[in-house]
């Protein structure tokens, strides 16, 4: 409002609302103009963003239901702690992938964006060591016997456990799982003097453990798993491959599969996956403005159309009701 | 009850029995204030519901979001109201204490002495010189007039304090050793009230009576109830909606909505648009009166947009329509007609000859003018008389006559003295016996000093004059007179005399002096004695005179009646007069247009029979083109409004146009009641203190600041120098700020419904939990600042320049009937938002899926999509942009960046780096694009489907104004000035026929150019009032959804 103030003093056609003013009005031009300036730049950038996400190769296994032994129900082999849970499946390059691979792991009906889960955490226990009793908003998973949870809540709790060995044409390859997490969070959302104490030491197990030794800043897997995804289905990285990948080649995966989502009926997937400028395969963005452009264009066609067979002209004073037979509309 | 008020006596038990003259309008103690205010708060509805909402939210296992931000903006918005509460009170307490403690000089034991107006008690004298303010109601003891005063002692019987501030019966008895015993009797006349000022003495001196609170004027201060405009109803309605909304939300999903939270924001800011509406009223330099150098005020800042929303217009007429400067032009003098020829009496050469060779009848006649008043003469010093009169007429007459040589030339005490010529007569003025509103004349009664006669002086309405009439006298001849003048439209009263004899007097002045105190029903007892005394006069003449038009009037009534607006004339002249006037202003049409029908009777079965019969014409003829307008006058009305309301109620609903005429204050507040128990928006105009009651009554008061003084525009929302203001004040002030508020308050509902909308969504991918999407202080910025900003500019915005509204008034039509705000334009931006926030909810989730679902990733590209899409609304609904509103849209969405921004560096906060992380991002930059074009499109192709093809009146104008088609001329404004001189000469060939048909012939004759012009759009005006009817069963059923 400051700046009106100004304009009170200093103009006085403020005051008479008087101010110089652009108007505008759709007329025909302006519209079908405009409708066809959004086809012209929305079925370009359409294209292109379905070719970003064609050229971006994936490889996408599902394993929940392949990890499975025939002898027992799923979720007592994976609450057992005796069973193997070491699992093998091939999966074929197709096409050639460069350089860095991101591995995800993605997974299906996981509500972490529930009200009672997302706000179980303590950030400022995560922050800072001498917030350790900072706890309050962590239940169920908040203390032990011995002292506090670090890192409490549960989120933390669900850790995710699976791991996946990759070995590429009878080579073991390196996972790369360093940096796999915003270098932000592993500055300033986790300390770096801060330890995992009573961590997954109670009667159920959620998931993962922590070592004890690391503090929580380098505990990427962690802090990658804090940062709460908003939709049910949701993928993680889990670290990068290095190296490229060429068509036909083999990829011997050795799957730990020790997360229980078999008790909710999740399902687990494991994701190859190169990048581009619009980031993972996503069809979506480019397919949604091949629609909207489309829609602009074809609008645009219709009202040329309307305008050529229908014309009618704008500001007829014969259309004012009160110079015609019938009063109002 | 009454009070013994003991005059300068300190030790009297009475002293400690009344207040002191400490006189406060606060509101609040100190300590009084924090439970006062909050309770006042929360005794309303809405605020009751926040609280309700705000505790709910305290409870952490049911929040979805961080009580801060809900109990924050509670807070804050409580704290802005109570502070301007207690700015109010301190402001009020300041004023307080400066009144308290001015200095008074009080008399004690004969000396003044000093002292603060708080310390005055009831009994104490108070002297005061010119130009002081009255500390308090005093009964005045004497001036500085030369016939002085002492102390005296004395009671004063008067009654409790009341408000009635022109009654005041008390009666003063001094003690011993003056006057024994004697009471006499105080009237209001013998008061000077708190407050006022002293003029034209140079002292007074004054007993205390009502001091403090207790005063007149204490008692009869109140805070007016607030007005609410239509449109805050309609608001208030659709807020109960979209609750009702919400708590289904709640009670099937289980999250608080946000909607709430939103409508306090939306109160503030409709608050500070609304203060804003009435400042451009106050500086609009069009509405300046040049003439007094007064401009337009709106006393009341919240009701603009009902101004927008008027059907009906009460407007009183003198001094409203007319200038109130009342000029004498015609009298009749026995039977003989002067001025009919030049129109000015003063001019006619007979008249001139007449006084000149002393014709006894013309001599009694001005003798009459010059002295049957309370008009006062100064001399000034250059040795002319000036003359200082309460009223115009009363002035008219004195001047006129002293131009007619016979000039009242001084009065002292009960002396006057006149001059004819160069003769002075000196007349003693025994008594003088009042004007009222009942009695419609006034008397006095003198003694002439030559040869000690004693004469009955008076003057008034012909009905109230003419029956008094001796019986010898033929008083056909003055009827006629009476009559054909107020067909002139001219003012007229009539001038009677007779010769007393002095038992006759004596007898009647003992019963006079008694009326006059006594302290029960003394106004009907002293109407009584006068009654007694008027009679057997011998009526002199009558006299004509004439209240100009203002400039500009009959275009303004014309312009507002195309704009659909019903005018209702209420006034307290004879009906003639009214009828004249009405047509002299376009109020009604001649015939054989118009149609004028009358109510009148004069017993009660007459009135109801007339009322039946009028009844039934205009049922008939309201499907012809024909205007038609009733007329009645006090007596019928009030026997209609009390034993026929129902029927007179029907006739008001079918009638565009009615004259009132010898209507009484209350009738006139009666009426505006009435037609607002119909559901119709009513604005009251006036000038006067007679109107003052109408225009509290009325949804909107307008009082003209004029030369009746400013009873009127103080009592009133909005104070206007000229009628012709009028229309500015509704077409242009009226209908922007019904527009604006139309499109600010549905604005408002379409953003938070927008956010609620995308919360609800998230909640079915969340498990139904109630997370919310949006971070606290995002939401909080939301709807503070993203949303607020660009449409609080849009009180600048102008869908059609004033030019075309006051070309097409019939535009206001879209207002009256509340087409910009009503259910169906709800259901309209209710629509809007659930397309928008699925268009940016799906796009959200799918753009951001996968590996880039991270929650406040997500959800700040909702909100970035929200912020960019009501940009982008604002800017379509937007129809002139200044530099202004560019500033404010613009500024804000890179405001919405830069906040975030900052937040973004916060480590501490939530969205650490977030937003520097999306805007890194191509992807986020071609969701927002995305989201954009999929919002925007369609509503762009909406709009320019219906304005091309459907287009509504408002934008056909639109699109002829800029684009500068041939804005058509059909039934401008016929730019032609006329005066009530052309009138009054060209209606004056006419002769009046008989009583009952006085106006005929007058209206089949159209003589005046505009009128046949205006006959000539006879097809459009048939169309206008069919539409206008449309209109208002259109607004009843809106009113009744």
């Amino acid at each position: 409002m400051a700046i009106s103030f100004v304009f009170v003093v200093t103009d006085s056609r403020f005051s008479q609302q008087e101010l110089p003013a652009c108007k505008f009005i759709v007329t025909p031009t302006v519209v079908i103009s405009t409708f066809v300036a959004i086809a012209i730049v929305f079925i370009p950038l359409g294209l292109a963003s379905l070719f970003a996400s064609d050229n971006v190769v994936e490889i996408v296994h599902r394993y929940d239901d392949l990890c499975l032994p025939e002898s027992s129900t799923a979720v007592q082999h994976i609450q057992s702690k005796d069973s193997n849970k070491t699992c093998a499946a091939k999966l074929a390059v197709s096409k050639a992938m460069k350089g860095p691979i991101f591995i995800y792991y993605q997974l299906d009906n996981f509500y972490q964006n529930h009200r009672r889960y997302v706000k179980s955490r303590s950030d400022k226990q995560l922050k800072y060591k001498a917030d350790a009793d900072d706890t309050d908003s962590c239940s169920p998973e908040a203390t032990t016997d011995k002292g506090p949870i670090v890192p409490c809540g549960l989120v933390a709790w669900s850790l995710f456990n699976d791991t996946y060995k990759f070995v590429v044409q009878n080579k073991v390859v390196d996972v790369n799982k360093k940096n796999i997490a915003w270098e932000s969070d592993r500055n300033h959302k986790f300390g770096s003097d801060v330890y995992p104490q009573n961590f997954q030491s109670g009667g159920l197990i959620g998931g993962a453990k922590l070592e004890t030794s690391k503090p929580l800043s380098e505990q990427e897997d962690l802090i990658v798993w804090m940062r709460t995804a908003a939709l049910p289905t949701f993928r993680k990285l889990y670290g990068r491959i290095e190296g490229d990948l060429q068509v036909n080649d083999n990829i011997e995966v050795v799957v730990e599969n020790n997360y229980n989502t078999y008790s909710f009926g999740g399902k687990k997937w494991l994701i190859l996956s190169t990048t581009s400028w619009i980031g993972g395969k996503n069809e979506f963005i480019g397919i949604a403005y091949l629609t909207i452009g489309g829609l602009c264009l074809f609008l645009a066609i219709t009202f040329i159309l309307i305008y050529v067979l229908r014309p009618r002209q704008l500001g007829d004073p014969s259309y004012l009701s009160w110079n015609k037979q019938s009063p109002m509309p | 009850m009454k009070r013994y008020v003991y005059i300068n006596d300190d030790e009297s038990p009475t002293q400690d029995l009344y207040c002191d003259n400490r006189i406060s309008n606060r509101k609040y103690t100190v300590w009084n204030f924090l439970p006062k205010n909050l309770w006042e708060q929360f005794s309303r509805f809405m605020n009751q519901y926040f609280l309700l909402i705000a505790c709910l939210q305290l409870w952490s296992l049911i929040t979805p979001v961080n009580p801060a931000s809900t109990w924050g903006p509670l807070i804050f918005i409580f704290a802005v109201s109570a502070s301007k509460e207690a700015w109010d009170d301190y402001n009020r307490f300041l004023s307080d204490k400066k009144a308290n403690e001015k200095e008074v000089w009080i008399v004690k034991h004969g000396l003044k002495k000093p002292s603060r107006a708080q310390d005055v008690r009831v009994g104490d004298i108070v002297w005061l010189r010119e130009n002081d303010e009255v500390p308090c109601d005093l009964v005045v003891l004497g001036t500085s007039d030369p016939q002085g005063l002492c102390y005296i002692e004395g009671v004063i019987e008067c009654p409790n304090p009341d408000k009635d501030i022109r009654r005041f019966d008390a009666n003063l008895r001094l003690f011993p050793p003056f006057i024994d015993n004697d009471v006499c009797p105080l009237t209001i006349k013998n008061t000077v009230l708190q407050s006022c000022y002293l003029r034209n003495t140079e002292w007074a001196c004054g007993v205390a009576v009502y001091t403090g609170n207790e005063t007149k004027l204490g008692m009869s201060r109140g805070i007016p109830e607030p007005k609410l405009t239509a449109m805050d109803a309609m608001i208030d309605k659709l807020t109960g909606a979209i609750f009702v909304f919400q708590l289904v939300v709640v009670v099937v999903l289980g999250i608080a909505g946000n909607v709430w939270k939103d409508t306090e924001a939306r109160k503030v800011s409709l608050d500070l648009v609304k203060s804003l509406y009435a400042k451009f009223i106050d500086w609009d330099v069009e509405m300046f009166d040049q003439e007094t150098g007064s401009s337009s005020h709106a006393a009341n800042t919240a009701i603009s947009e009902d101004l927008g929303q008027v059907e009906y217009i009460m407007t009183d007429k003198t001094g409203t329509l007319t200038e109130n400067k009342m000029v004498f032009r015609r009298c009749c003098i026995s039977g003989t007609f002067y001025g009919n020829e030049s129109g000015d009496a003063l001019k006619d050469v007979r008249l001139q000859n007449a006084v000149a060779s002393g014709s006894p009848d013309v001599i009694r006649f001005l003798t009459v003018m010059a002295i049957c008043n309370t008009v006062i003469p100064v001399q000034s010093k250059n040795g002319n008389v000036l003359y200082k009169a309460q009223s115009q007429d009363e002035e008219a007459l004195v001047q006129a006559a002293a131009k007619l040589h016979m000039v009242l030339f001084s009065k002292s005490g009960n002396l006057l003295e006149i001059r004819f010529n160069a003769s002075a007569i000196k007349y003693e003025v025994l008594d003088i016996l009042e004007f009222t509103s009942d009695r419609k004349r006034m008397s006095v009664v003198v003694r002439d000093t030559r040869d000690d006669k004693i004469f009955l002086l008076s003057k008034g309405a012909d009905e109230a004059i003419l029956p008094c009439a001796s019986a010898g006298q033929q008083t056909r001849t003055l009827n006629e007179a009476a009559d054909q003048y107020a067909q002139l439209g001219l003012r007229t009263l009539c001038l009677a005399w007779r010769e007393l004899k002095e038992d006759e007097y004596q007898e009647w002045s003992l019963m006079f002096r008694e009326a006059s105190s006594t302290l029960v029903d003394r106004e009907w007892r002293i109407a009584e004695v006068c009654q007694r005394l008027e009679h057997d006069l011998e009526v002199l003449g009558v006299t004509a005179i004439e209240d100009r038009l203002q400039d500009g009037v009959p275009e303004t009534i014309e312009m507002l009646r195309r704009a659909g607006i019903n005018f209702w004339m209420l006034t307290g002249d004879k009906q003639n007069t009214a009828i004249q006037i009405a047509l002299s202003c376009n109020f009604i049409s001649p015939e054989p247009k118009g149609q004028l029908l009358l109510i009148d009777g004069k017993t009660e079965d007459e009135v109801c029979r007339s009322l039946e019969r009028v009844l039934l014409t205009m049922r008939i003829t309201s499907s012809e083109p024909k205007d038609v307008a009733f007329v009645v006058d006090g007596w019928a009305l009030e026997i209609a409004l009390k034993n026929h309301r129902k029927d007179f109620t029907e006739l008001a609903i079918l009638s565009r146009t009615a004259i009132c005429c010898r209507v009484t204050p209350s009738q006139k507040a009666q009426l505006v009641e009435l037609l607002k128990s119909c559901d119709y928006r009513t604005l009251a105009i006036g000038d006067g203190g007679n109107d003052v009651r109408m225009i509290q009554q009325a949804d909107i008061g307008v009082g003209i600041s004029g030369r009746e003084g400013l009873q009127a525009a103080r009592a009133a929302d909005y104070s206007i120098g000229k009628f012709r203001f009028l229309k500015r004040l509704i077409l242009v002030h009226g209908r922007y700020s019904y527009n604006r508020t139309a499109f600010l308050s549905q604005y408002s509902f379409y953003k938070s419904l927008l956010i609620c909308f995308i919360q609800i969504f998230f909640s079915f991918i969340s498990g139904v939990s109630g997370t919310s999407l949006f971070n606290s202080v995002s939401l909080m910025a939301y709807n503070v600042f993203y949303t607020s900003i660009p449409v609080l500019v849009s009180v600048l915005d102008k869908d059609l320049s004033e030019k075309t509204v006051m070309q097409h008034p019939q535009i206001l039509f879209y207002c009256q009937a509340g087409r910009l705000l009503n259910p169906s334009t709800f259901a309209g931006w209710f629509g809007r938002s659930l397309f928008h926030a699925i268009v940016v909810f799906i796009i959200s989730i799918n753009a951001f899926a996968y590996e880039k679902s991270e929650m406040e990733e997500v959800a700040m590209v909702a909100l970035s999509g929200c912020i960019w899409l009501q940009a982008f609304v604002v800017i379509i609904e937007t129809n002139s942009f200044t530099v202004l509103q560019h500033l404010a849209i613009w500024g804000n969405l890179i405001g919405f960046y830069i906040i975030n921004w900052i937040v973004s560096t916060i480590p501490s906060s939530g969205m650490y780096t977030i937003m520097f992380r999306l805007c890194s991002q191509p992807s986020y930059w071609i969701t927002i694009f995305l989201i954009v074009g999929a919002g925007m499109g369609p509503i762009l192709a909406i709009k320019y489907f219906r304005y091309t093809y459907t287009p509504s009146k408002i934008n056909t104008l639109q699109q002829a104004e800029r684009l500068g088609g041939p804005i058509l001329s059909l039934g401008n404004i016929d730019p032609q000035q006329r005066s009530m001189e052309k009138e009054v000469a060209a209606l004056s060939i006419t002769q009046p026929k008989s009583r009952n048909s006085v106006y005929e012939p007058l209206l089949s004759e159209s003589p005046s150019g505009t009128r046949r012009s205006f006959g000539s759009a006879a097809p459009f005006e048939f169309f206008q009032s069919q539409a206008s009817r449309l209109s208002s069963s259109y607004s009843r059923n809106c009113k009744d959804n």
